[in-house]
Protein backbone atom coordinates (compact mmCIF):
# COMPACT_ATOMS: atom_id res chain seq x y z
CA UNK A 1 0.00 0.00 0.00
CA UNK A 2 1.65 3.05 -1.08
CA UNK A 3 0.42 5.93 1.25
CA UNK A 4 1.20 9.85 0.37
CA UNK A 5 0.12 10.90 4.45
CA UNK A 6 3.70 11.30 5.64
CA UNK A 7 2.66 9.78 9.16
CA UNK A 8 0.94 6.69 7.69
CA UNK A 9 4.94 6.32 5.39
CA UNK A 10 6.73 5.98 8.86
CA UNK A 11 4.57 3.97 10.83
CA UNK A 12 6.24 0.50 11.10
CA UNK A 13 5.08 -1.78 8.40
CA UNK A 14 3.54 -4.02 11.50
CA UNK A 15 1.28 -1.03 12.84
CA UNK A 16 0.71 -0.11 9.48
CA UNK A 17 -0.69 -3.43 9.06
CA UNK A 18 -2.51 -3.38 12.35
CA UNK A 19 -4.59 0.30 10.71
CA UNK A 20 -4.85 -0.82 7.30
CA UNK A 21 -7.92 -2.58 7.49
CA UNK A 22 -9.80 0.46 9.56
CA UNK A 23 -8.53 3.13 7.01
CA UNK A 24 -11.53 4.45 4.13
CA UNK A 25 -10.52 6.13 1.44
CA UNK A 26 -12.59 9.15 0.27
CA UNK A 27 -11.99 12.11 -1.77
CA UNK A 28 -12.26 15.29 -0.27
CA UNK A 29 -13.71 18.55 -2.41
CA UNK A 30 -13.18 22.19 -1.52
CA UNK A 31 -15.14 23.19 0.80
CA UNK A 32 -16.23 19.94 2.33
CA UNK A 33 -16.01 20.00 6.55
CA UNK A 34 -13.87 17.71 8.02
CA UNK A 35 -15.00 18.86 11.46
CA UNK A 36 -17.73 21.24 12.68
CA UNK A 37 -17.78 23.88 15.99
CA UNK A 38 -18.71 22.14 18.67
CA UNK A 39 -20.14 18.99 17.10
CA UNK A 40 -18.74 14.98 18.10
CA UNK A 41 -16.28 14.35 15.91
CA UNK A 42 -16.97 10.98 14.74
CA UNK A 43 -13.73 10.15 12.64
CA UNK A 44 -9.69 11.07 12.33
CA UNK A 45 -8.52 11.50 9.31
CA UNK A 46 -4.74 10.74 7.77
CA UNK A 47 -4.99 13.46 4.39
CA UNK A 48 -3.56 12.08 1.38
CA UNK A 49 -3.57 15.14 -0.21
CA UNK A 50 -5.29 18.69 -0.89
CA UNK A 51 -5.00 21.07 2.28
CA UNK A 52 -7.32 21.71 5.18
CA UNK A 53 -7.52 24.62 7.25
CA UNK A 54 -8.59 25.11 11.20
CA UNK A 55 -10.35 28.06 11.60
CA UNK A 56 -10.76 29.21 15.42
CA UNK A 57 -14.34 31.60 14.79
CA UNK A 58 -15.51 34.81 16.08
CA UNK A 59 -19.29 35.19 15.43
CA UNK A 60 -20.95 32.96 12.59
CA UNK A 61 -19.20 34.08 9.66
CA UNK A 62 -15.87 35.85 10.36
CA UNK A 63 -13.42 33.61 11.71
CA UNK A 64 -9.18 32.84 10.85
CA UNK A 65 -6.87 30.01 9.69
CA UNK A 66 -5.00 28.99 12.74
CA UNK A 67 -3.57 25.55 11.68
CA UNK A 68 -3.02 23.55 8.39
CA UNK A 69 -2.77 20.26 7.46
CA UNK A 70 -2.02 18.37 4.35
CA UNK A 71 -0.49 15.07 3.32
CA UNK A 72 1.76 16.24 6.35
CA UNK A 73 -1.04 15.09 9.14
CA UNK A 74 -4.31 14.53 10.36
CA UNK A 75 -7.58 16.01 11.09
CA UNK A 76 -9.44 15.14 14.39
CA UNK A 77 -7.05 15.64 16.99
CA UNK A 78 -9.31 15.86 20.04
CA UNK A 79 -10.17 12.39 19.58
CA UNK A 80 -6.35 11.64 20.79
CA UNK A 81 -6.54 13.88 23.16
CA UNK A 82 -9.44 12.14 25.21
CA UNK A 83 -11.73 14.90 23.88
CA UNK A 84 -14.58 14.37 21.46
CA UNK A 85 -15.44 17.77 19.90
CA UNK A 86 -13.63 21.06 19.15
CA UNK A 87 -14.64 24.84 18.55
CA UNK A 88 -12.71 25.06 15.42
CA UNK A 89 -14.25 24.33 11.87
CA UNK A 90 -11.79 22.29 10.03
CA UNK A 91 -12.51 22.25 6.08
CA UNK A 92 -11.01 21.60 2.65
CA UNK A 93 -9.96 24.82 1.41
CA UNK A 94 -7.82 22.98 -1.62
CA UNK A 95 -9.28 19.49 -2.96
CA UNK A 96 -7.99 16.26 -2.24
CA UNK A 97 -8.37 12.99 -0.47
CA UNK A 98 -7.74 10.78 2.46
CA UNK A 99 -7.93 7.59 4.99
CA UNK A 100 -10.42 8.29 7.78
CA UNK A 101 -10.91 5.51 10.76
CA UNK A 102 -13.98 6.24 13.08
CA UNK A 103 -13.33 7.25 16.29
CA UNK A 104 -14.31 3.56 18.09
CA UNK A 105 -11.75 1.84 15.85
CA UNK A 106 -8.93 4.10 16.78
CA UNK A 107 -9.50 4.17 20.29
CA UNK A 108 -9.68 0.61 20.91
CA UNK A 109 -6.17 0.70 18.16
CA UNK A 110 -4.55 3.73 20.43
CA UNK A 111 -5.04 1.71 24.00
CA UNK A 112 -3.07 -1.83 22.44
CA UNK A 113 -0.64 -0.95 20.22
CA UNK A 114 1.86 2.10 22.00
CA UNK A 115 3.76 2.50 18.79
CA UNK A 116 0.60 4.11 16.78
CA UNK A 117 -0.05 5.96 19.97
CA UNK A 118 3.21 7.71 20.07
CA UNK A 119 3.44 8.88 16.60
CA UNK A 120 0.27 10.08 16.43
CA UNK A 121 0.73 11.75 20.23
CA UNK A 122 4.02 13.47 18.60
CA UNK A 123 2.08 14.81 15.31
CA UNK A 124 -0.27 16.51 17.96
CA UNK A 125 3.18 18.32 19.24
CA UNK A 126 4.45 19.04 15.87
CA UNK A 127 0.93 20.92 14.97
CA UNK A 128 0.73 22.71 17.91
CA UNK A 129 4.41 24.07 17.37
CA UNK A 130 2.77 24.84 14.27
CA UNK A 131 -0.07 27.14 15.65
CA UNK A 132 2.40 28.47 18.28
CA UNK A 133 4.54 30.32 15.14
CA UNK A 134 1.04 31.33 13.86
CA UNK A 135 0.22 33.16 16.68
CA UNK A 136 3.54 34.57 16.62
CA UNK A 137 3.59 35.38 12.93
CA UNK A 138 0.60 37.29 13.19
CA UNK A 139 1.95 39.54 16.19
CA UNK A 140 5.37 40.29 14.72
CA UNK A 141 4.95 39.94 10.61
CA UNK A 142 3.96 42.01 8.18
CA UNK A 143 1.32 40.90 5.39
CA UNK A 144 4.12 40.22 3.30
CA UNK A 145 6.11 37.97 5.29
CA UNK A 146 2.88 36.28 6.57
CA UNK A 147 1.91 35.42 2.97
CA UNK A 148 5.24 34.03 2.32
CA UNK A 149 5.41 31.91 5.31
CA UNK A 150 1.50 30.47 3.99
CA UNK A 151 2.66 30.21 0.67
CA UNK A 152 5.68 28.30 1.68
CA UNK A 153 3.54 25.98 4.43
CA UNK A 154 0.98 25.43 1.56
CA UNK A 155 4.15 24.39 -1.38
CA UNK A 156 5.86 21.49 1.20
CA UNK A 157 2.08 19.82 1.27
CA UNK A 158 1.92 19.52 -2.38
CA UNK A 159 3.46 18.77 -5.40
CA UNK A 160 4.36 21.22 -7.95
CA UNK A 161 5.13 24.74 -8.12
CA UNK A 162 1.22 26.32 -8.50
CA UNK A 163 -0.41 26.62 -5.70
CA UNK A 164 -4.63 27.37 -6.30
CA UNK A 165 -5.84 29.75 -4.45
CA UNK A 166 -8.15 32.67 -4.89
CA UNK A 167 -7.52 35.90 -3.02
CA UNK A 168 -10.75 35.75 -0.69
CA UNK A 169 -9.37 32.43 0.79
CA UNK A 170 -5.89 34.34 1.44
CA UNK A 171 -7.51 36.67 2.98
CA UNK A 172 -9.49 33.91 4.98
CA UNK A 173 -6.04 32.72 6.03
CA UNK A 174 -4.29 35.74 6.47
CA UNK A 175 -7.46 37.48 8.32
CA UNK A 176 -7.11 40.57 6.57
CA UNK A 177 -8.62 42.53 3.68
CA UNK A 178 -8.74 41.11 0.57
CA UNK A 179 -7.08 44.15 -1.12
CA UNK A 180 -3.97 43.77 1.48
CA UNK A 181 -3.95 40.42 -0.33
CA UNK A 182 -3.90 41.98 -3.68
CA UNK A 183 -0.83 44.05 -2.53
CA UNK A 184 1.31 41.63 -0.93
CA UNK A 185 0.87 39.48 -4.19
CA UNK A 186 1.63 42.16 -5.72
CA UNK A 187 5.28 42.57 -3.75
CA UNK A 188 6.41 39.44 -3.74
CA UNK A 189 5.71 39.66 -7.09
CA UNK A 190 7.94 42.84 -7.65
CA UNK A 191 10.32 40.59 -5.57
CA UNK A 192 10.50 38.03 -8.47
CA UNK A 193 9.54 35.15 -5.77
CA UNK A 194 6.00 34.12 -7.15
CA UNK A 195 3.63 34.85 -10.25
CA UNK A 196 0.28 35.69 -9.09
CA UNK A 197 -2.35 35.78 -11.77
CA UNK A 198 -6.35 34.64 -11.22
CA UNK A 199 -6.63 31.76 -8.24
CA UNK A 200 -2.99 30.57 -9.05
CA UNK A 201 0.02 31.19 -7.02
CA UNK A 202 3.42 30.24 -9.16
CA UNK A 203 6.24 29.74 -6.62
CA UNK A 204 9.14 30.77 -8.42
CA UNK A 205 12.36 31.54 -5.82
CA UNK A 206 11.60 29.06 -3.09
CA UNK A 207 14.99 29.83 -1.44
CA UNK A 208 14.11 33.68 -1.28
CA UNK A 209 10.98 33.09 -0.10
CA UNK A 210 11.93 31.38 2.87
CA UNK A 211 14.75 34.20 3.57
CA UNK A 212 11.76 36.94 3.39
CA UNK A 213 9.10 34.50 5.32
CA UNK A 214 12.40 35.20 8.22
CA UNK A 215 11.52 33.49 11.39
CA UNK A 216 7.85 32.54 10.43
CA UNK A 217 8.86 29.32 8.78
CA UNK A 218 11.53 26.89 9.53
CA UNK A 219 11.45 26.35 12.68
CA UNK A 220 7.43 24.30 13.23
CA UNK A 221 9.01 22.60 9.69
CA UNK A 222 12.12 21.28 11.69
CA UNK A 223 10.28 19.86 14.33
CA UNK A 224 8.19 18.08 12.45
CA UNK A 225 10.93 16.36 10.88
CA UNK A 226 12.44 15.32 14.25
CA UNK A 227 9.10 14.30 15.54
CA UNK A 228 7.71 12.64 12.74
CA UNK A 229 10.09 11.92 9.53
CA UNK A 230 10.55 14.17 5.99
CA UNK A 231 7.82 16.43 5.34
CA UNK A 232 8.10 17.67 2.11
CA UNK B 1 -25.60 40.71 -5.88
CA UNK B 2 -23.15 42.80 -8.16
CA UNK B 3 -19.35 42.30 -8.36
CA UNK B 4 -17.31 45.02 -7.53
CA UNK B 5 -13.71 45.22 -8.55
CA UNK B 6 -11.53 47.65 -5.79
CA UNK B 7 -8.33 48.61 -8.34
CA UNK B 8 -5.54 50.03 -6.22
CA UNK B 9 -3.62 53.26 -7.67
CA UNK B 10 -0.98 53.51 -5.69
CA UNK B 11 0.11 56.73 -7.08
CA UNK B 12 2.64 55.09 -9.49
CA UNK B 13 0.64 52.47 -10.91
CA UNK B 14 -2.61 50.62 -10.99
CA UNK B 15 -3.19 46.85 -9.13
CA UNK B 16 -5.78 45.18 -10.58
CA UNK B 17 -8.18 43.46 -8.32
CA UNK B 18 -8.95 40.73 -10.85
CA UNK B 19 -11.14 38.72 -8.89
CA UNK B 20 -14.06 41.33 -7.77
CA UNK B 21 -16.23 40.68 -4.67
CA UNK B 22 -19.98 40.59 -4.97
CA UNK B 23 -21.58 43.10 -2.80
CA UNK B 24 -25.00 44.58 -2.07
CA UNK B 25 -24.55 48.02 -3.74
CA UNK B 26 -21.89 50.65 -4.55
CA UNK B 27 -22.40 52.15 -1.11
CA UNK B 28 -21.33 48.30 0.50
CA UNK B 29 -18.47 48.37 -1.98
CA UNK B 30 -17.23 52.17 -1.02
CA UNK B 31 -17.37 51.04 2.49
CA UNK B 32 -14.95 47.65 1.19
CA UNK B 33 -12.95 50.12 0.40
CA UNK B 34 -12.51 52.10 3.13
CA UNK B 35 -12.03 49.80 5.83
CA UNK B 36 -8.91 48.03 3.18
CA UNK B 37 -7.82 51.37 2.70
CA UNK B 38 -7.48 51.30 7.23
CA UNK B 39 -5.68 48.50 6.98
CA UNK B 40 -3.27 49.47 4.34
CA UNK B 41 -2.31 52.40 6.25
CA UNK B 42 -2.53 50.61 9.62
CA UNK B 43 0.62 48.41 8.00
CA UNK B 44 2.24 51.71 6.49
CA UNK B 45 2.35 53.67 9.27
CA UNK B 46 3.93 50.84 11.08
CA UNK B 47 6.51 50.31 8.75
CA UNK B 48 7.28 54.26 8.97
CA UNK B 49 5.87 54.48 5.14
CA UNK B 50 3.25 57.15 3.11
CA UNK B 51 0.90 55.76 1.26
CA UNK B 52 0.81 58.45 -1.18
CA UNK B 53 -1.75 60.64 -3.00
CA UNK B 54 -2.94 57.15 -4.25
CA UNK B 55 -6.70 55.55 -3.48
CA UNK B 56 -8.97 53.13 -4.44
CA UNK B 57 -11.19 52.59 -8.24
CA UNK B 58 -14.51 51.28 -7.36
CA UNK B 59 -15.62 49.74 -10.49
CA UNK B 60 -18.83 47.57 -11.73
CA UNK B 61 -19.49 44.56 -13.34
CA UNK B 62 -18.35 45.93 -17.14
CA UNK B 63 -15.04 46.98 -15.92
CA UNK B 64 -16.06 51.05 -15.69
CA UNK B 65 -14.94 52.92 -12.71
CA UNK B 66 -17.95 54.39 -10.55
CA UNK B 67 -16.42 55.83 -7.47
CA UNK B 68 -12.84 56.61 -6.44
CA UNK B 69 -11.40 56.44 -2.68
CA UNK B 70 -8.76 58.81 -2.10
CA UNK B 71 -6.36 56.75 0.58
CA UNK B 72 -6.59 60.63 2.64
CA UNK B 73 -10.15 59.45 2.98
CA UNK B 74 -9.51 56.56 4.93
CA UNK B 75 -7.87 58.60 7.83
CA UNK B 76 -9.65 59.90 11.04
CA UNK B 77 -10.93 63.07 10.33
CA UNK B 78 -9.30 64.87 13.62
CA UNK B 79 -5.96 64.02 12.66
CA UNK B 80 -5.80 65.33 8.89
CA UNK B 81 -7.64 68.46 10.61
CA UNK B 82 -4.56 68.67 13.50
CA UNK B 83 -1.87 68.12 10.50
CA UNK B 84 -3.59 71.31 8.63
CA UNK B 85 -3.26 73.27 11.14
CA UNK B 86 0.20 72.19 11.97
Amino acid sequence: MDYHNRILRVLTPADRDVLHPYLTWSELARGSVLVTPNAKIDRLWFIESGLSSIIAMAGNDQGIEVGLAGRDGLVGLPLLLDADRTPHRIFMQVEGAGYSIMADDLRRILDVHPGVRKLLLRYVQAYSTQTTYTALSNAVHTVEERLARWLLMSHDRQDGDEIFLTHDFLALMLGVRRPSVTIALHSLEGLGFIKSTRGLVKVRERTELEDFAGAGYGVPEEEYERLIGPLR
Amino acid sequence: MPRFFLHIDDGTQRIEDEEGSDLPDLAAARNEALHAARQLWAAAIRDGRDLGTGGFLIAGGDGGVLDRLPMDDALPRAMVERLRRA
